[in-house]
This record gives C-alpha cells, sequence and structure tokens, in this order.
C-alpha cells in the first residue's frame, strides 16, 4: 500500500486524457489551477499519446501494441525529466502500471517492444529494464491532492458545510491493482477525506457505494439498457442517502453520470437532485478558482448554476 | 492466399495451448499470478457482478467452463455482457480474475470471426489514433449521444477548440515533430496487421450472433479515415 508521506509533489508527468480533453476539460485546468496553488512540480507534455484503454478495453487493441504505446509515453516522461506519471483517469492508471509491470517483468515483451522501436529508428524510446517502478512511478491525481489535503483544508475559501458530498472512487484505480491504493479496497476514502477537509458534510458509506458506475467501456454504447439500469442503482441509493454533490476522480464515470443522469430521468421518468464534478474541480473551487475560467462547468450536462450560487460562488 | 493472414499478435494474449486454462494462464492480458486452477467455485465473483446482478451472465460459471476445457464458452454471448469493472478480480479469495479470464475468452472469440458485428464500428480507432495519438468514440456511438444528450452538449462540442482555449489549454493531438512515431510503432508491433486481418474477416464472415446496435451505419464506413 502507497503511503501518504511518500506521494511525490516534485517531478510530475500530469498524463492528459482523451475523454478528459474533450469532454470535461475543465478537469484539466482545474487540476493545473490546484497543482500551482499548492506548489507542486509538474510538467504536461504534447508528446504524450493517449493511453489506447478505450481500444484495450474495447477489444481492439491488444496487451503487447498498449505495451508498446506505453514505453514510448514512458520516454517522454525520461526525456524530460518528469517521471511521476500522474493520471486525471483510472484507466490511464491501471493500464500504464500494468505495462510498466510487463516491460520490467517479462523479457520477451521488453526485446519485442524495443526492438520495433529499434527497426523505426526511434532508438530514444527504448525502455531499459526497471528504469520505471510500476507502484514508485505511477499516481493518480486524487493521491497527489490526498498528500495535500490539509493544505487544502487550510487554503479553502468555501463554506461547504451543510452539502452532502459522496465520493463515487473509480474501479480501475483501486480494483485492478488494489495493494496499490490508498486505503481500504473494500472501502474507498480518498475523495472523502479531502472533501472532509474543505468541511463538507461527507456521506461516506452508501448502498452500493463500490459498484462499477455502469460505462463499462463499450457496454454504455452497445448494451445500452445494462448499463443504463447500473448507473440508475446507483443514483436511486444517492438519492436514498441525499446527497446533493457526487465527486468523480475519472471521465468515464463523470460522463456516464452528469451526461446519462438526465437521460435516465426522462426514461424512467423521474428526478435527481443531484450534481456531478471532478475531485479536481472541486479542490480548485476550494482554492478560489473561477468557475467558468477554470472549472470549465460550461461542459457539463447537468447545470451547476444553482448549486454554485447555494454555497456562494457566483457565476 | 487462404483467408487467414499471419497475425503474431494473437500468440500473445490468446497463445495456442492445450487447454483452455493453460491459454488464459499464459495470456499477456492476465497476471502472471492468475488463480485460474485455485477457483474453489465460491460465488464471491458471481455475487459481486454487476452483469451477473442484471443478466443470466454467470462469471462463476464461465470458470467452471474453462476450468473443464469447455470450449463452446467462448460462443455463449452472456461474456459480452462483462463491465470489465475488476469487482470480482477484487473479491476473489484466490486471486483468480474472472475478468481476465472474460478478456481472454473474447480475444479467442475475434480470432474465430465471433462478435466482430460488435468490432467493426471500432475499425476507424487504430487509424485516427496513428494519426492524432488520442482514442475517438466511433461515429455509430457518437451519433447516439448526440440523439440522447441536449443543447448543451452539441453546443459545446461545436464550441471546442474555444472552450479550452478560454481554459488556457492546447490542442488535444499529440505532437510528434513529423516521426510519425505511433504510426510505424503500431505498425511495426503487428497491429495493422491484425486489424486488416479483422477487417477480412468481418467481410467475409458472418458473425454468429448479432448485435442489437448492428445496422446500416454499423458498416465498415470509417475505414478510410
Ligand atoms: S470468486 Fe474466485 S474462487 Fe470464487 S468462484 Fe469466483 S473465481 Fe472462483
Ligand atoms: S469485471 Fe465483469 S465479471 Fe467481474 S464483476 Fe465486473 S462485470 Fe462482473
Amino acid at each position: 500500500m502507497k503511503q501518504i508521506e511518500n506521494i511525490p509533489d516534485q517531478g510530475i508527468l500530469l498524463f492528459k486524457s482523451c475523454m478528459v480533453s474533450v469532454e470535461y476539460p475543465g478537469i484539466e485546468s482545474s487540476t493545473t489551477y490546484a497543482f500551482s496553488k499548492l506548489g507542486i512540480d509538474y510538467l504536461v507534455s504534447d508528446e504524450q499519446s493517449c493511453c489506447t484503454g478505450l481500444g484495450y478495453y474495447f477489444d481492439l487493441f491488444d496487451q503487447m501494441s498498449t505495451t508498446a504505446i506505453a514505453a514510448r509515453n514512458f520516454a517522454v516522461a525520461r526525456k524530460n525529466g518528469y517521471t511521476n506519471i500522474t493520471t486525471l483517469c483510472s484507466t490511464c492508471y491501471a493500464i500504464n502500471k500494468k505495462a510498466c509491470a510487463l516491460l520490467n517483468s517479462n523479457d520477451e515483451v521488453r526485446l519485442n517492444v524495443n526492438s520495433v522501436f529499434k527497426e523505426a529508428g526511434l532508438d530514444d524510446l527504448v525502455y531499459e529494464q526497471n528504469s520505471l517502478d510500476d507502484v514508485d512511478n505511477f499516481y493518480h491525481v486524487v493521491e497527489i491532492l490526498l498528500s495535500k489535503a490539509k493544505e487544502i483544508g487550510r487554503l479553502n475559501a468555501i463554506d461547504f458545510s451543510g452539502v452532502r458530498v459522496a465520493a463515487h472512487h473509480a474501479c480501475h484505480y483501486y480494483k485492478i491493482q488494489s495493494d496499490d491504493m490508498m486505503g481500504n479496497p473494500n472501502h474507498p476514502l480518498l475523495i472523502d477525506t479531502i472533501a472532509k477537509s474543505c468541511g463538507a458534510d461527507v456521506v461516506e458509506w452508501y448502498e452500493d457505494k463500490t459498484l462499477t458506475c455502469g460505462a463499462g467501456f463499450s457496454q454504455i454504447h452497445v448494451n445500452r439498457d445494462l448499463s443504463l439500469k447500473v448507473t440508475r442503482v446507483k443514483l436511486e441509493s444517492l438519492k436514498n442517502a441525499g446527497v446533493d454533490l457526487v465527486l468523480h476522480m475519472c471521465p468515464n464515470c463523470q460522463i456516464q453520470y452528469d451526461r446519462y443522469q438526465p437521460v435516465i430521468e426522462k426514461e424512467y421518468g423521474t428526478k435527481y437532485n443531484i450534481v456531478h464534478m471532478n475531485i479536481a474541480q472541486f479542490v480548485a473551487l476550494a482554492l478560489g478558482a473561477d468557475p467558468k475560467k477554470v472549472c470549465g462547468f460550461k461542459t457539463h450536462s447537468v447545470p451547476l448554476d444553482d448549486f454554485l450560487s447555494r454555497i456562494g460562488v457566483s457565476v | 492466399m487462404t483467408g487467414t493472414m499471419a497475425d503474431p499478435l494473437s500468440e500473445y494474449d490468446t497463445p495456442a495451448c492445450e487447454t483452455l486454462a493453460q491459454t488464459v494462464k499464459k495470456s499477456l492480458r492476465t497476471s502472471d499470478s492468475i488463480g485460474i486452477s485455485r477457483c474453489l467455485q465460491c460465488g464471491a465473483c458471481t455475487s459481486s457482478c454487476p452483469a451477473a446482478r442484471f443478466t443470466d451472465y454467470n462469471p462463476r460459471m464461465i470458470i467452471k467452463r474453462v476450468m473443464e476445457n469447455d470450449i463452446s464458452v467462448i460462443e455463449d454471448e452472456s461474456i459480452w455482457n462483462c463491465f470489465y469493472c475488476y469487482t470480482c478480480h477484487l473479491r476473489c479469495p484466490r486471486n483468480n480474475s474472472p475478468t481476465q479470464v472474460v478478456q481472454v475468452l473474447k480475444q479467442m472469440a475475434i480470432n474465430k470471426g465471433i462478435g466482430l458485428d460488435r468490432l467493426k464500428v471500432l475499425f476507424g480507432y487504430g487509424d485516427t489514433f496513428a494519426e492524432f495519438g488520442v482514442s475517438k468514440i466511433p461515429d455509430l456511438y457518437v451519433g447516439r449521444m448526440k440523439d440522447d444528450f441536449d443543447i448543451r452538449w452539441h453546443e459545446f462540442k461545436e464550441d471546442l477548440d474555444s472552450v479550452r482555449s478560454e481554459l488556457g489549454l492546447g490542442t488535444v493531438n499529440v505532437k510528434d515533430s513529423g516521426r510519425g512515431e505511433i504510426r510505424a510503432i503500431l505498425e511495426g508491433i503487428g497491429f495493422f496487421k491484425r486489424q486488416e486481418k479483422l477487417k477480412q474477416m468481418a467481410r467475409t464472415k458472418k458473425p454468429i450472433f448479432e448485435s442489437d446496435t448492428s445496422n446500416e451505419s454499423g458498416e465498415i464506413t470509417d475505414e478510410a479515415n
């Protein structure tokens, strides 16, 4: 298990996410805003590619191709001297960790990937065994923020008291490499802890807290009814727990809740008074960010205007 | 030449072995320590599985059939209900991973031309990825999202570049200094060869089962992207 005192705040490669970029770009700008405020040394590189995770879990990408693309991104981190790869998305997190473990432990994989690099004249991408560690070099943004929770609480400018907040932790962060997550995978509390430090009224447990969001990669597209059934179960239990705000740590989950909540309301003839945002957007707000110019709430499907005015943020 | 083309990549995800369980253990997609032989049929996977909650999919049974070397399991349509949420992987007391097993079974199915109707809408994905270094939701699915979501989403999508620049963010696509790195890597690793094989199979083979989204626009229209 990762220990909080070992979470780095230097040399962070903030790993861009394809779904953050095109659906909720405000998650990225909120993260860089919060990182700057908290004095975290990070880099965003336009050489970094997407992790292939969507393709992998759409059953299209194979493990070797995914590992080769990951090795290229590891070279980007190495060349820039920012080797603490920190993701905005839980799929990027688990995909990169697995690729790194394979490159270190499986000689055939490493040799194959490296020979492809050399044959293409891309010798600078060659991956040296154990040049990165699959535990110590890979983080999710939520871990970095958790390591700064006290400071975030101290700098918080918003009165969140009385706001019922619940967390949806992303499956691929804590269920795949569960030994490496911070805390107990049967009851993840990373987001809860950060929200608490800002004085929110946190609902630590609700029915089905650890149930998937329902997106299931291709499921929302290919098995839409099944996918929405699962999401509805969670929305119902959040409603029963009287939750006002759900905090997320993965753009895929956020799409599933924020974009599909109105769809479920329509199809099931129900109504949820619940809004959604990423934990980085929440922290940025707490640290004084502009809801439009930094948090980018404009791209959300469930409008946040009423919620923001309730907590005294002018829109 | 016969219908099937060489595909070195399938050796890694679905290595040919004497038994299904051996293929699962040897596959690069599964963890080295996967405990499939240790499965005690306790059902913790099924009882925590969201797909089992709403469909007749049953991960415990899938594992049983794999251990019995019942090859027909790859034709069982229920395996396509898995969410890849890894709850079974977390809960299993024997370090087995039904979801990783199912991923291997699905790759085996795909190699036989099963489920290609679901896969073929993705055939533009690899090319987009090679060119821009980003993943894109396939056009067919975006069409459905357009129907589902309201005007706010449509407007923002039209306006993505200006929204991003207002937030101080740069372009979405990867910069690779003209080296065509990603394409060269995918080419060298054999990704496009495999994709060619799948495309060819999708053209010539009749899928064994039809998915409910398969329709005219699901054809391989984005091939040339
Ligand atoms: S939880 Fe593990 S041991 Fe129990 S039935 Fe499922 S795979 Fe077998
Ligand atoms: S990963 Fe698949 S089999 Fe495992 S619990 Fe989730 S839906 Fe069920």
